[in-house]
């Protein structure tokens, strides 16, 4: 179990490192659905270990909550491209458009 | 933990690097596509069969289909730099490693080390993932299936409003 822990920490990190560092905004939503994918692999492995179901269960509603909120953040980036042009998040930096 | 493990941590962890590192988004889509079956391959080897089956037809073929279709919609290429963000990936390299060393720190000390369930790997095996997650998921945890449902709705109903052209 340490080993697929270990290695969906590491996926975690990277995911961690593109939303923090990336500018334009479809890579910071795919560097999010890493991060996302990272925890349900060590959701996937804790329930593999300790004889569990739930941790199967709670990867299927992690996964459909990430459906949803793929719809909304694309649908996010389609309305900020409509109002500034571009999908560079720099440009988001005021409340008001 | 064989050869295939490593195998499938090299594919995902480098196809995770080529994500966040590709210029044109949507060589990171199609490098993440990648990640998700490495992904999909941890759960085969972990015995989960139907969660593989779902990650691949959801993320891979649901999801990913959707980023790309906006990515061609919108018409994104790279983009341009006007300054050196240098020290902005200094900051979240720092950020990210410090949080590395804190999950393997809990991970390597803190693992639980008795299983606390009934399910092992063997009566999975008899029963079957599908079976058994088909049961729980319609008995135990009723409530957050149907929750779900709502929440899909309500994602519909919110990506139809974002898309409108006025209110």
């Amino acid at each position: 179990m340490n080993n697929y822990l270990i290695v969906a920490s590491i996926i975690f990190c990277i995911g961690a490192f593109g939303v923090i560092v990336r500018k334009n905004l479809i890579v910071v939503f795919m560097s999010l659905e890493l991060m996302f994918n990272a925890a349900n692999l060590g959701f996937a492995a804790v329930s593999n270990r300790l004889n569990l179901i739930s941790g199967d269960i709670f990867v299927i509603f992690v996964i459909v909550v990430a459906a949803a909120e793929a719809a909304i953040a694309l649908g996010i980036a389609i309305a900020f491209y409509r109002e500034k042009g571009t999908v560079d998040i720099d440009k988001a930096n005021e409340l008001k458009n | 933990m064989g050869a295939l493990f490593y195998i499938f941590s090299f594919i995902a962890i480098f196809s995770a690097l080529m994500v966040i590192s590709m210029r044109n988004p949507l060589t990171s889509a199609l490098y993440l596509v990648l990640c998700f079956f490495a992904l999909a391959g941890f759960y085969v080897m972990l015995d989960m069969q139907f969660l593989a089956a779902m990650q691949i037809l959801v993320y891979a073929g649901a999801i990913m289909v959707l980023v790309v279709l906006v990515i061609m919609l919108l018409n994104i290429s790279r983009i341009k730099k006007n300054g050196s963000d240098l020290h902005q990936k200094i900051i979240g390299g720092l950020i990210s490693l410090i949080l590395f060393a804190e999950i393997v720190l809990y991970v390597i000390n803190g693992a639980q080390k008795k299983p606390a369930g009934i399910f092992t790997r063997a009566l999975i095996k008899k029963i079957g993932n599908t079976q058994l997650i088909g049961e729980f998921l319609f008995t135990e945890y009723m409530l957050p299936f149907e929750i779900a449902s709502v929440l899909l709705f309500v994602a519909i109903i919110g990506a139809y409003l974002f898309a409108k052209k006025k209110y």
